[in-house]
């Protein structure tokens, strides 16, 4: 596991940048655009990430910043998981 | 240089605003436009007409000489120019696209030296955004920006460029260097004689004929300088500049066209050349220029919210890079370029095959057709669609023009 997000995060993200070399580290920052995420692929990311992590972004959630790092995207993660209710 | 926002027509009479300008050109526009749809020859002779009375220039701030129109005068001017000639309206305005993209981001020395040049009616431009490698996407490219000491080296082959052959300078796209991947697009200004230009390939289409859309290929050098923008940000000006101007610019157009077209038909049911087999007193006729002017009240409508949309975003120097924003707009274009089309259809079928279906028509329509049948190929209303479809993820809400 990174220090940054849990292990399956980077294998999804990874898929959605083509211009990023498999041998190269996914550092937090980048710019997700400049790696190959056009606005297309942000909604295969959107809805690859709510069925991996069984959540849905709130609409405040929904824009390109939230899509824009790594670093970005998987804070937002973590927040909507921990305020989503689970109702038994 | 002028600091005066209004010119005179070379020897004729003096012109006010941008739009009496563009209207006085009209006349000529539709003499000429028959004849540049048969030959599929450049309008030549318009494009000097826009030289000389400083329509090259309507984008260009009154401090560079240039009329300092606004994206209102915008519209009005491509409204009133495709009114005359379609081709000339859409060289028009992709020239003028490149202008607000210039005026917005190019660096202070290029903005204050190539301006003026465009507002004296030196300089028109032309737009390279086309790759073979990849048709129309205008967000990657292959071709590679090449360092060579002070300056760049350009070798850019485009299969679609309007009137490549016959522009003084062109804004290309362009991979942001050799080793950026094809999704760093940089913006760079390329002036003919540094830049040597072949023009490749025919253009025989079936309308449009006057773009002259044939392929083009650009070698040479350009100083550093003419970098417009950030090095590899090219989506920050297509987002902000190329697409609204494109999207907004081109629905113009072709309302200007289609709107010329039910005028030109109302005319002609009131005289002696209103065809023996269409009453203009029959409920048929009546509904289907009702219908026609419905389908261009919508388009005018639309185009004119898409329009205050974008300057109010501007006004507050807000980005456009919303999805909202990019629906509305990605909208007006498939909008416009659909029911533009079905208008002039609609008076096709209702002027029928003695007078709509003829070349030798009194009222252009058949050319019309021909012409606005390009209208959702043109940055193909496909993909524009497919970028909705995803685009409404996220937009969940759905926030919708004018609310």
């Amino acid at each position: 596991m990174s220090a940054f997000w849990e292990e399956g995060f980077e294998n999804i993200l990874r898929e959605f940048l083509p211009d990023l070399p498999a041998a190269a580290q996914l550092e937090p920052d980048i710019i997700l655009r400049d790696f190959g995420l056009d606005s297309l692929a942000v909604v295969g990311l959107l809805l690859e990430v709510e069925s991996a992590y069984d959540i849905a972004f709130p609409d405040e959630e929904l824009n390109l910043n939230t899509f824009s790092t790594p670093a970005k995207l998987w804070e937002t993660i973590v927040r909507v998981r921990g305020s989503e209710v689970t109702v038994p | 240089m002028t600091t005066s926002a209004v010119r005179t027509n070379e020897g004729s009479t003096p012109t006010g605003s941008p739009v009496d300008v563009a209207a006085a050109m009209v006349p000529s526009l539709r003499r000429r436009a028959h004849g540049i749809d048969e030959s599929a020859s450049f309008p030549a002779e318009s494009l000097t007409d826009l030289r000389q009375n400083g329509l090259l220039g309507l984008l260009v701030p009154v401090e560079f000489g240039g009329f300092g129109g606004s994206l209102q005068d915008f519209v009005a001017v491509a409204q009133t120019i495709a009114a005359g000639c379609l081709s000339t309206a859409m060289v028009w305005t992709m020239h003028s696209q490149q202008v607000d993209a210039l005026v917005r981001y190019a660096p202070a020395h290029l903005r204050e030296s190539l301006l003026p040049r465009i507002a004296a009616g030196e300089i028109y431009l032309g737009s390279v955004t086309s790759e073979r490698e990849k048709g129309g996407h205008i967000l990657t490219n292959a071709a590679p920006l090449q360092r060579r000491g002070e300056d760049l080296w350009v070798e850019r082959d485009a299969p679609v460029v309007t009137g490549g052959a016959f522009a003084d300078g062109f804004l290309a796209t362009m991979r942001a260097d050799e080793d950026a991947p094809t999704s760093r697009v940089t913006l760079v200004y390329l002036e003919r004689g540094p830049i040597e230009v072949e023009a490749r390939g025919e253009w025989n289409p079936l309308g449009m004929r006057g773009t002259s859309s044939a392929a083009v290929k650009l070698t040479g050098t350009a100083p550093h300088g003419n970098i417009i923008g950030q090095p590899g940000q090219f989506r920050e000006i297509a987002v902000n500049s190329y697409a609204p101007l494109a999207h907004i610019g081109w629905s113009a157009c072709w309302l200007g066209t289609a709107r010329s077209a039910l005028s030109d038909v109302v005319s002609l049911l009131r005289s002696a050349q209103c065809p023996s087999s269409v009453n203009p007193r029959s409920e048929v006729v009546g509904n289907r220029l009702a219908r026609v002017r419905i389908d261009l009240e919508l388009v005018s409508g639309y185009l004119h919210s898409a329009l205050q949309e974008v300057e109010r975003a501007r006004s507050q120097n807000r980005s456009l890079d919303d999805p909202a924003m990019q629906i509305h707009l990605n909208t007006l274009k498939i909008v416009a370029a659909e029911l533009t089309f079905g208008a002039v259809d609609q008076l096709l079928q209702l002027t029928g095959l003695g007078i709509g279906y003829r070349k030798d028509s009194p009222v252009p329509l058949e050319r019309h057709f021909r012409d606005l049948r390009s209208a959702a190929l043109n940055y193909s209303n496909d993909r524009l669609l497919a970028a909705n479809g995803v685009l409404a993820f996220l937009d969940p809400s759905v926030t919708l023009l004018g609310r």
